[in-house]
């Protein structure tokens, strides 16, 4: 063997550092020759108490000692440097004579790694040193990645185990007693394994035992166990058969490991998973894996199952006024109470139902969360409809108690729609939009009751989803506009201002008022609907003023909630300051209803908005029920009588009656006095006769686009030909011809 | 200064009239040494002269000191240890020399050494100071023979 060119080698030592101890110094001359010549570095000592002084502060890869020597011999050297620290692994060779079996035994038995009998075949011995040094290299590896398992083991808190069969119980690594808190000495046989095991699972896991040893199986279980020390653990334990050559099961091999964290951290996630985090009920995906489970249930069973769907009525006013804290206040106290109304099961349920028993799908009964206000029972089991209606009502008692929130008693209540599998749906979704379809004619039959779901309220219900989503986005998207319509003084034949009217170009289409107004108002988008067609009517104001020295006012409809918000004023004064117009450029119109439904919340806002110079009108005049006296005081500028009468107008001696009392109403009131939907010449000439200058209708002009506006007061106005023109106005013509234009009327376009 | 080359011419020149060539590697193996036999191996010679191929350790020249300085210092040893009977004391001369002597191809010596040195360790000393004279005779040839070998290159 020569080092230089042994390549199974290359990661000994470039130059292995041996010390060689012979007291023979012939031989002690020779050796070294001979090891050097091969690629050794040596350090010759004479004697064992040499060697001894040597190795006090130096380390050799390899010690070659003589066994015979004065003094010390190689035995006793062997054994004193064994207790060096550091030096209980270093390779030891001892050399023996040929013929010395005494020697042999003895170097073995002072802790010699290996011996050798003297020769002069130099290349033996260094061989012999070679395959000691990778040996002890090996030795040395296998130490250290025997300690990295033991550390990697110690933090993954695993352990390792043998069971041969019919050796006894299990042999554990100190590491794997470690998992069940035992020290490395400590006994753990099979018995006091089981005593660690709660009653019901020792069965169950000596079993499992049996199975996997039955089939030769590998063995992978979790187990419960409460440690010695009391403290309770989960322990995770896989292990894999061993067979002998002939193919016959002769034990096991295999890890403990302690999961206990593993396992919280799991059902803590399980948990966030499931359960809504404010409420704790089950959320969303939650209740649809339970219905999912409920409905195959039903299915196999063949009973029915009830999902009610319940929305709170007032939350959004509660969650506005009060805060989202009182918000979330109000919502947790909802859940206590939603949970008493049904068998609640708290339980996270994933697996299969299969093991549970028949009667199982009575574990999935619960109240859980949809999201926002909208809560969901699910009644696995109901034998009919006044089951479901049964608990519904049962809800709606327990919201009828007042909540208290913030020290505030707050008042809800809820709309609970109702859908029955199979009649109202076969599967998951279809009975949770049906139970919602349910559910919204609640809400529009006035709140706080419970309907099942009938196939009639489908298509409505529907649709009205799909245009709720698509109002939301029409603002962003562009999609509203506002029509003009004219208010004009039939005298002077000439436009006095102009009510602003919204439309909504839905895919091209125009969507009338009366299809999304309401819905708007029903989902309080109303709210952002209004902000922008005040600025919108700004805008516009500014764009006329520039065109053609528009003077007058845009009436803005807005609903009587608006009214109540304190910083509509502030809303406007930024509206109109953004164009540069001044604040009577706006008016604004309220229905006579919405005005009476608030009024004390209304009155303040309109104060305010006369003093800063927008002028209120009252819409629909006629229809509600006024109180007289509070119109005395009321800060209104225009009454607009509803359209009602004037269709009837010259037909109905009633209908001219109440004309003409508003007429005079507004006369002694000193209020400007406005005729709406006036069709045709006849309800003219009456209105006029009545003594009701201003007036508004198709006759006139339909609602048109701003451009339109200005085209039709350049065709019809300026020119002064229209078939109205003239008729009512005859007698005073020459007032009517009066110029009104500040500026410079355009000539007219033709026609 | 003793090398290889220089050591064959040696061991031709104490040849015992035994012709050799001058030099080359078949004249050591032709070699016979003085005194009755083989004194001095000449296989064992040519391996430690291996050792040194070059010669420049003086290798032959540092062993053949080594075993006179090692030889005269445990022969006085021995024969103190046999005088008083520590047959230890005894058997420990005998296995050093033992081994060095095999080392320098005195194997005569060697054998001696050993059969001593099993004697003792099987307690049967019968014979043994006639086997003692013997190796100490033998010893002293061999030092001889050693001392003819260093005295040629002086």
């Amino acid at each position: 063997v020569n080092a230089s060119a042994a390549p199974n080698v290359d990661f000994l030592p470039e130059q292995p550092k041996v010390l060689l101890v012979d007291d023979d110094e012939v031989n002690l001359l020779l050796t070294s020759v001979a090891l050097r010549e091969r690629g050794f570095t040596i350090t010759e000592a004479t004697s064992g108490e040499t060697a001894i002084r040597i190795l006090a502060d130096w380390l050799p890869d390899v010690v070659v000692l003589d066994a015979l020597m004065p003094g010390l011999d190689g035995f006793q050297t062997c054994r004193e440097l064994r207790v060096l620290p550091g030096f209980e692994s270093l390779p030891v060779l001892m050399l023996t004579g040929l013929d010395d079996d005494a020697s042999i035994t003895r170097a073995c038995e002072a802790g010699a790694t290996d011996f050798f009998v003297k020769s002069t075949q130099w290349s033996l011995l260094a061989g012999r040193l070679r395959y000691l040094l990778r040996a002890s290299r090996t030795r040395v590896e296998l130490e250290r990645s025997k300690s990295r398992l033991a550390r990697a083991q110690d933090l993954a808190r695993m352990g390792s185990f043998d069971w041969k069969r019919g050796g006894g119980g299990p042999v554990f690594s100190a590491e794997g007693l470690r998992v069940f808190g035992l020290g490395p000495s400590d006994p753990l046989d099979f018995r006091s394994l089981l005593r660690m095991l709660p009653d019901e699972q020792r069965g169950a896991f000596v079993e499992l035992l049996h199975d996997a040893m039955a089939n030769s199986t590998i063995l992978a279980t979790d187990l419960s166990a409460k440690l010695i020390d009391g403290r309770q653990r989960i322990v995770h334990i896989e292990a894999e058969p061993e067979f002998n050559e002939h193919g016959t099961l002769v034990g096991y091999t295999g890890i403990v490991q302690d999961v206990t964290d593993r396992r919280m951290a799991e059902d803590r996630i399980r948990h966030l998973a499931n359960f809504d985090t404010l409420t704790g009920l089950p959320n969303r995906r939650q209740l649809i894996w339970r219905a999912e489970r409920a409905l195959e249930q039903g299915r196999r069973l063949n009973h029915q199952v009830a999902l009610l769907l319940i929305d709170l009525d007032r939350f959004k006013v509660i969650n506005d006024t009060l805060g989202h804290g009182a918000g979330d206040e109000l919502l947790m106290e909802v859940s206590r109470r939603l949970r008493s109304c049904v068998r609640h099961s708290d339980q996270v349920l994933e697996s299969s139902l299969e093991s549970m028993g028949s009667r199982s799908h009575r574990s999935l009964e619960a109240v859980g969360r949809l999201g926002g206000d909208e809560f969901v029972a699910l009644l696995p089991e109901v034998v009919d409809e006044r089951d479901a209606e049964r608990v519904a009502s049962r809800i709606l008692d327990l919201m009828r108690e007042p909540i208290i929130v913030m020290g505030q008693e707050c008042f809800v209540t809820a709309s609970v729609g109702i859908a029955l599998f199979p009649r109202d749906g076969t599967n998951v979704v279809d009975l949770l939009r049906n139970s919602d379809v349910a559910m919204y004619s609640v809400k529009s039959a006035g709140r706080n009751a419970a309907s099942l779901y009938h196939p009639m309220l489908a298509g409505q219900g529907r649709e009205k989803i799909e245009l709720e989503s698509a109002l939301h986005k029409a603002i962003e998207r562009h999609e509203l506009v506002l029509h003009y319509q004219p208010k004009v003084d039939v005298r002077a034949a000439r436009m006095v201002g102009v009510e602003a009217l919204m439309r909504w170009r839905r895919n091209g289409v125009l969507v009338p008022p009366g299809d999304f107004i309401p819905l708007a108002e029903e989902t309080g988008l109303i709210t952002p609907l209004s902000e922008w067609a005040i600025r919108e009517a700004a805008r516009q104001a500014r764009v006329w003023q520039d065109n053609f020295g528009f003077s007058e006012s845009i009436a803005v409809n807005l609903p009587s909630r608006l009214f109540e918000r304190t910083d509509l004023v502030e809303y406007i004064h930024n509206a109109v300051t953004t164009y540069g117009v001044p604040h009577h450029a706006i008016e604004l119109e309220i229905t006579e209803t919405g005005l009476m439904k608030d009024l004390q919340n209304v009155i303040p806002s309109l104060h305010r908005l006369n003093e800063i110079g927008v002028e209120i009108s009252i819409d629909d005049f006629g229809t509600g029920y006024s109180s007289l006296a509070y119109l005395t005081t009321l800060p209104i500028s225009e009454l607009k009588i509803d359209r009602g009468f004037i269709r009837d107008l010259g037909m109905t001696p009633q209908s001219s009656a109440v004309v003409t009392a508003i007429i005079a109403l507004a006369r002694s009131l000193g209020l400007r006095v406005v005729a709406e939907g006036v069709e045709n010449l006849r309800q003219m000439e009456v209105l006029h006769r009545l003594g009701c200058g201003i007036m508004q209708g198709f006759l006139f002009s339909r609602p048109q686009p701003a451009e339109d506006i200005e085209k039709w007061l350049q065709q019809t106005e300026l020119p002064k030909v229209a078939p109205w023109i003239g008729d009512a106005g005859d007698a005073e013509l020459p007032e009517a011809r009066r110029p009104t234009r500040a500026r410079a009327p355009r000539a007219p376009s033709g026609g | 200064m003793l090398n290889l080359r220089a050591s064959r011419r040696r061991f031709a020149a104490v040849g015992n009239g035994v012709s050799s060539p001058p030099s080359g590697a078949r004249a050591v193996s032709a070699l016979t040494l003085p005194s009755a036999g083989s004194v001095l191996d000449v296989e064992a010679l040519q391996r430690l002269a291996e050792l040194d191929p070059t010669g420049a350790n003086r290798l032959l020249e540092r062993v053949f000191q080594a075993f006179e300085a090692s030889a005269l210092r445990l022969l006085p040893q021995m024969h103190e240890a046999f005088r008083a009977a520590n047959h230890p004391g005894v058997r420990h001369v005998v296995h050093t020399l033992k081994s060095s002597s095999a080392s320098i191809g005195a194997v005569q010596l060697s054998h001696l050494c050993a059969e001593i040195e099993s004697m003792i360790r099987l307690e049967t000393y019968d014979g043994l100071a006639d086997r003692i004279g013997r190796m100490d005779r033998e010893t002293n040839a061999v030092l001889q023979a050693l001392k003819q070998i260093r005295g040629v290159e002086k």
